[in-house]
């Protein structure tokens, strides 16, 4: 069933604008998406844009705190606050840089970020502007 | 409880109705948290815990149950296990929802849905989500919270982009119905008086609520209202029998906040204008006013990433009421908060409390009210 992610343009865009993320972080996306680039401004907001994410990890933090301005537990607290108020649900999260780019490589839509040098075969990579 | 497994029900042909999906494909996700509080006072016991004495009679447990078997439609449940001094003790429903959102300009949700009005009120309950112990109880009172958290009924939301030099216009409009039971806090002074509302009171009730984010990143400027419409409830007052009847009246509730980096500052003025009439069998009609209007100042900064700091002046004050110090209610408090990871955490906060119009009862005060208590609180939660 195809899904379409939106959300994952959040990554993207995060990815995108942190500086310092720029070397270690790089933004992929599913070849369905358009999109050859992305807004940090709809990544930071996420209205309608739920991330898919690395579950811990030195380019999980460096993404979070470069693009969207917090910490991975400040993060993970705003979503539960939108879970708890049924406004969201979690969004998907993995445990490894392949398992993102898998991930990615066989949703529609999808949109994620992995450590730079990681093979992402299958999948496109987005510049943030 | 009965309601809590209809609302399961719900939830499980919502999602059945999705056919033939694994469960990946759903989404299904649960999660939880739990909260533990400990309260000391040095005069007035509050909140119907013998704070006086230290109470830990303070416990919150919540399970969250959500799918989403499209990118447009979830359906959600949550149930609450809270004991607050001698209220609580039961499994209650918080919500129970159906939610879809169309694009970013239109959703819908209904069932037992959170009704977002003011800043808080669809987080207050979300403990892991803020920094203080006690939100301010004129605004949000911990007492009443389970009844005014959500509505049986629908609520429309969406976002409308203003422009680049405008910023967006987020709306919220609901419709619905709510009850107060007879036991809520708000009318706890009022049966231990001896007057008691078998059914609690009922309304039909509106609201709306725009919040604007500014173009100025961070700052969020709103305002919402709710309309309550004409209610009567059956009254019990010893050997007398009777209705106690509500006209119409709105809640309107004006409110900022600015996020940047480390700080936020925020506050909020609410009102609450209640025409009332207590009409007993055999005795005169007793008409009466509540005026209630409450506000809150806050401001916390977080000091790294797992410290954060904050402090917030709250006042409430009835203006129908006689002069003294069970007119208003004034609380300083100052709070802290470590999240030792993403899943656990700890609260410690101390409020200066100058008034009795909020969060006293005669039972636990049988000495009568002092007019100033300073509150202590420590709390540990966990959150998956």
């Amino acid at each position: 069933m195809k899904k379409v992610f939106g959300m994952l343009l959040f990554m993207a865009l995060v990815a995108v604008f942190a500086p310092g993320a720029q070397g270690q972080v790089i933004v992929i996306a599913n070849n369905s998406v358009k999109a050859a680039d992305v807004s940090k401004s709809d990544l930071k907001d996420g209205s309608h844009v739920t991330p898919v994410l690395l579950k811990s990890g030195a380019a999980n933090d460096e993404f979070l705190s470069a693009y969207v301005g917090k910490s991975d537990t400040a993060f993970k607290a705003s979503w539960r606050s939108l879970v708890f108020s049924g406004q969201a649900t979690m969004p998907k999260s993995f445990d490894s840089d392949a398992a993102v780019v898998e991930y990615v490589s066989h949703t529609a839509g999808a949109i994620g970020y992995i450590s730079k040098g990681t093979p992402h075969d299958g999948v496109k990579t987005l510049a943030v502007r | 409880m009965k309601r809590f497994l209809v609302a399961l029900g719900v939830l499980f042909l919502a999602v059945g109705t999705a056919r033939a999906q694994s469960l990946d494909d759903l989404n299904i996700q649960i999660h939880g948290y739990a909260t533990q509080g400990f309260a000391y006072t040095t005069n007035n016991n509050i909140l119907t815990m013998k704070s006086s004495d230290g109470s830990p009679q303070w416990t919150d447990a919540v399970v969250n149950v959500t799918a989403q078997p499209t990118s447009k439609l979830r359906v959600g449940v949550q149930a609450r296990y809270m004991i607050l001094g001698n209220l609580g003790n039961a499994i209650t429903l918080d919500w129970a929802a159906v939610d879809y959102k169309v694009n970013d300009a239109f959703g819908v949700r209904f069932g037992k849905v959170k009704t977002p009005s003011g800043l808080f009120n669809e987080t207050q309950d979300i403990d892991p989500s803020y920094m203080w112990s006690l939100l301010p109880q004129g605004v949000y009172p911990l007492m009443s919270r389970n009844s005014l958290l959500s509505h049986y009924g629908g609520v429309v939301y969406g976002t409308v982009k203003l422009g680049q030099s405008l910023g967006k216009l987020e709306y919220r409009g609901w419709a619905g119905g709510r009850n107060l039971p007879g036991d809520d806090g708000y009318f706890l002074n009022q049966s231990e008086s001896g007057e008691t509302l078998p059914n609690g009171i009922s309304w039909v009730l509106t609201g709306e609520a725009l919040h604007w984010k500014a173009p100025v990143s961070g700052l969020m400027i709103g305002a919402s209202n709710t309309q309550y419409r004409s209610a009567s409830a059956p009254l019990l007052y010893g050997p007398y029998s009777g209705a106690e009847n509500l006209s119409v009246f709105n809640s309107p509730s004006y409110f900022a906040k600015y996020e940047k980096n480390k700080v936020m500052v925020g506050g909020e003025y609410i009102r609450l204008l209640v025409p009332y009439a207590v009409a007993l069998t055999g005795l005169p009609v007793n008409p009466g006013v509540l005026d209630e209007r409450s506000w809150y100042g806050m401001a916390s900064y977080k000091v790294t990433d797992k410290l954060m700091i904050g402090l917030y002046d709250s006042q409430s004050v009835d203006h129908k009421a006689s002069l003294g110090a069970a007119r208003d209610s004034m609380d300083w408090a100052i709070s802290g908060r470590y999240d030792f990871n993403q899943y656990l955490y700890a609260k410690a906060e101390e409020h200066i409390l100058h008034g009795t119009l909020v969060g006293y009862d005669i039972t636990l005060n049988p000495a009568g009210l002092q007019p100033n208590t300073d509150m202590t609180i420590f709390k540990v939660g966990v959150s998956f």
